[in-house]
């Protein structure tokens, strides 16, 4: 391995990124001419987490519930409407373009489809060092192509591939290339949106485990964003669950898989299918009444009441806040959370 | 196995009469880049009230073998050239058109994965399924209407009288795909094939519209086909799985046996590689390498480029399907070492 893809040991578990009260409203409009907005999709609403170093955040929850949304405001793909994201203790909302680009680098990410990912006309070596045109001074010009070579054989390509195409790769090789792109700035943090949902079945562990491995190498931070509940736990150390484009629970991997308190959380959890058919009979599940309510106008008090199981008078009147209040050990956005013990299997 | 008798003597002598049985179904695609072997002899059957989950990942064929038993093939490019599709008995490739269009239309329906695109955009989802009523029964405006109500109430959509005027755009997923259940289920089909019906769902709606076709199943009677490449909902819905790689089935199995010990090493090497909800991380035992292309298929197993059982053998003879039970088989020349293994 080259040595500066070998960082100096860090501290595990110190924050690496904060997250404070992000808000990400989409204007709704009306009229061709003269647009007058008449509501706002309210795709991310006060959304606060925390990010220690090396570590992976899981963001599950369903289509439409703001991950990606919260995913961009953090690389400012999209502006956000509120709030601060604290990133090695820099705000990158507060940054100028310029600021930014430096801070970007410290940033990378991998989408879910590494077919749209990659440009077509562009040579793998062309996309693993087109960064390195950006920020000259991450890899001397002379050394670029061992560089990427070197990267491309840690993601279990030939080395030969620079001179070739994406399309002469399959959908697995393509995420591949993906990582190892997302590699060359040795970033501090990768955010992976639904990195392997695009992927056979049978070469989507692969991925996981060259992310994992990748992680162990250098230290990287991930926020894994996936409607996969069974690749978020395999992966994840801390999960986010989200609803309407609030986080509802949050806590470690197995506070949050073994221990749930937030009624949306069990009903997810119970709904996933679990691969063994043994006792099937017997498995309870939390059925779901109902669809995902407009996000520009969403229920009062609690988001979740007209879904819930659970809902009562203060669930409409008051809006739960995200806290520890049974003292289970992790916050959550119910007004009377418990433990379920017969959810899952 | 009579695959290279003449159909008509087979026709002769039907196994027993099954609801559905596909015999040695074999299908191809002439295309400017090669022919693409998508079905490459393949076998199972289906009774009444039963699920059959054909499990396997993109491109293994699922759906090609489902256009095929549907007459909704792509032709040109894609040729049935060999097999029998028999629907109780009587296979259904050899009867004259009109006889073949009544069975596949009325005894056989289908349902997709992108509800969205298989409706009309332009006519409200009343319309579309009340279609059905006027075209097959005569009925008149005011019965159809009461007819589409009626088979969305039946798969349980609310507010039924108040939607039915509603276009598809105005229903969320999961409604669409239950609109396209309602309308496979308006003429009273004794065969459904699901084609990944919860693939663009969420887990939450997946669950319902699972619910709700075990449910049908229960009233009706009808034989099932679950097509999937999600071990999880294979485990939860099928009583029998068949395992599609390349074109072929590798392995069938009743459900709780091949979960229990698998009799393939691809059926083993998926299961060993998807991460479970129930359980905590620990290294994933991931399958080497890639599906092969179906234009230049390995010799031998299809699988042996990938296959850690692997002995000379396989490079060069086809794995017949090897009976490792009563009712189960394999495509494996090492079946024994595999089941062993576990
Ligand atoms: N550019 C945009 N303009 C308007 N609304 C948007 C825009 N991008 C996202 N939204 C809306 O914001 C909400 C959150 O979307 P987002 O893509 O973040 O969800 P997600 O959790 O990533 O969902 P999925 O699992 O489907 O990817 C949705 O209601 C979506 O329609
Ligand atoms: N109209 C067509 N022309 C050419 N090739 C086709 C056509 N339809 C399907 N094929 C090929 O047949 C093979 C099997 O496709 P099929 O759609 O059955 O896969 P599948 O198992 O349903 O996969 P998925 O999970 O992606 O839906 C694929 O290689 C596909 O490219
Ligand atoms: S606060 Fe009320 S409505 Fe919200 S999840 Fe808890 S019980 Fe349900
Ligand atoms: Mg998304
Ligand atoms: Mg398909």
């Amino acid at each position: 391995m080259p040595s500066d893809l070998n960082r100096e040991p860090r501290t595990p578990g110190e924050p690496l990124l904060r997250v404070e009260h992000l808000v990400k409203h989409f204007p709704l409009t009306q009229g061709i001419i003269f647009k007058r907005t008449i509501g706002a999709v309210q795709a991310v609403d006060d959304v606060s987490f925390e990010l220690r170093r090396g570590e992976t955040l899981g963001l599950v929850g369903e289509s439409g519930c703001g991950k990606t949304t919260t995913a961009k405001t953090l690389l400012r793909l999209e502006e956000p409407t509120s709030g601060a994201a604290y990133f090695n203790g820099q705000d990158i909302f507060r940054l100028s373009r310029g600021e930014l680009r430096t801070a970007r680098r410290k940033i990378q990410i991998i989408f879910q489809d590494p077919y749209a990912s990659l440009n077509p006309r562009m040579t793998i070596g062309d996309i693993i060092t087109e960064a390195w045109e950006i920020h000259p001074d991450v890899v001397p010009r002379a050394e670029r192509s061992d560089r990427a070579r070197d990267l491309l054989e840690r993601v279990g390509l030939p080395g030969e591939s620079l001179n070739r195409y994406p399309h002469q790769f399959s959908g697995g090789q393509r995420q591949r290339v993906g990582i190892a792109r997302a590699l060359t700035l040795n970033p501090d943090l990768i955010i992976c949106d639904e990195p392997v949902s695009a992927l056979d079945v049978s070469v989507q562990a692969q991925v996981i485990n060259l992310l994992e491995e990748i992680q162990d190498e250098f230290g990287i931070a991930y926020i894994f964003v996936a409607h996969d509940l069974s690749v978020v736990r395999h992966i994840s150390d801390r999960v986010a669950v989200m609803y309407l484009g609030r986080i509802v629970e949050i806590g470690d991997e197995d506070d949050i898989y073994e221990k749930a308190t937030h009624p949306y959380t069990q009903a997810l959890l119970s709904a996933v299918p679990v691969p063994n058919p043994e006792g099937r009979e017997h498995r309870t599940r939390i059925m779901l009444e109902g669809d995902l309510p407009n996000p520009a106008d969403p229920p009062s008090g609690c988001r979740f009441r007209t879904r819930c199981f659970k809902a009562q008078e203060k669930c409409a009147e008051e809006d739960p806040a995200l806290i520890d209040r049974s003292g289970h050990g992790h916050p959550s956005a119910c007004h009377f959370p418990e433990v379920l013990l017969s959810v899952g299997s | 196995m009579s695959t290279l008798l003449p159909q008509a003597d087979r026709a002769d002598v039907p196994p027993a009469a099954h609801l559905l049985a596909v015999e040695d179904l074999t299908v191809e695609f002439r295309t400017r880049r090669g022919v693409v072997h998508a079905v490459n002899g393949v076998d199972f059957h289906l009774d009444e009230r039963e699920t059959l989950a054909i499990l396997g990942e993109s491109g293994s064929g699922k759906s090609v073998t489902a256009q095929a038993i549907m007459g909704i093939l792509d032709t040109p490019p894609g040729f049935i050239t060999r097999g029998a599709i028999r629907y109780r008995g009587t296979d259904v490739l050899t009867l004259r058109e009109e006889d073949r269009r009544k069975v596949r239309g009325q005894k056989i329906a289908m349902i997709f994965q992108d509800a969205l695109s298989a409706l009309n955009p332009v006519f409200s989802v009343g319309w579309q399924l009340g279609e059905m009523a006027r075209v097959h029964r005569g009925a008149s405006r005011s019965e159809a209407k009461r007819a589409a109500i009626e088979l969305m109430e039946r798969v349980r959509i609310p507010n039924a009288a108040q939607r039915v005027g509603a276009y598809p755009h105005e229903f969320s997923g999961g409604m669409r795909q239950r609109i396209m259940i309602a309308m496979a289920l308006a003429l009273n089909p004794d065969i459904l094939i699901a084609d990944e019906p919860t693939t663009a769902l969420d887990v939450t709606v997946q669950a319902q519209i699972m619910q709700l076709l075990a449910g049908l199943q229960d009233e009706t009677g009808m034989g099932l086909i679950l097509i999937t490449h999600d071990l999880g909902v294979v485990a939860d819905v099928a009583d029998r799985i068949a395992v599609m790689y390349a074109g072929k089935i590798v392995e069938n199995a009743r459900v709780h046996d091949i979960y229990a010990r698998p009799a393939h090493p691809y059926s083993e090497g998926l299961l060993a590689s998807i991460p479970r909800v129930d359980q905590r991380g620990g290294k994933l035992e991931a399958i080497r390498g890639a599906p092969p292309s179906l234009i230049d298929l390995p010799p031998g197993c299809s699988f042996h480029p990938r296959c850690d059982y692997r002995r000379d053998n396989c490079t060069r003879d086809v794995p017949p399907l090897y009976e490792v039970s009563a009712d189960r088989g394999s495509a494996c020349h090492y079946w024994q070492e595999v089941l062993g293994a576990q």
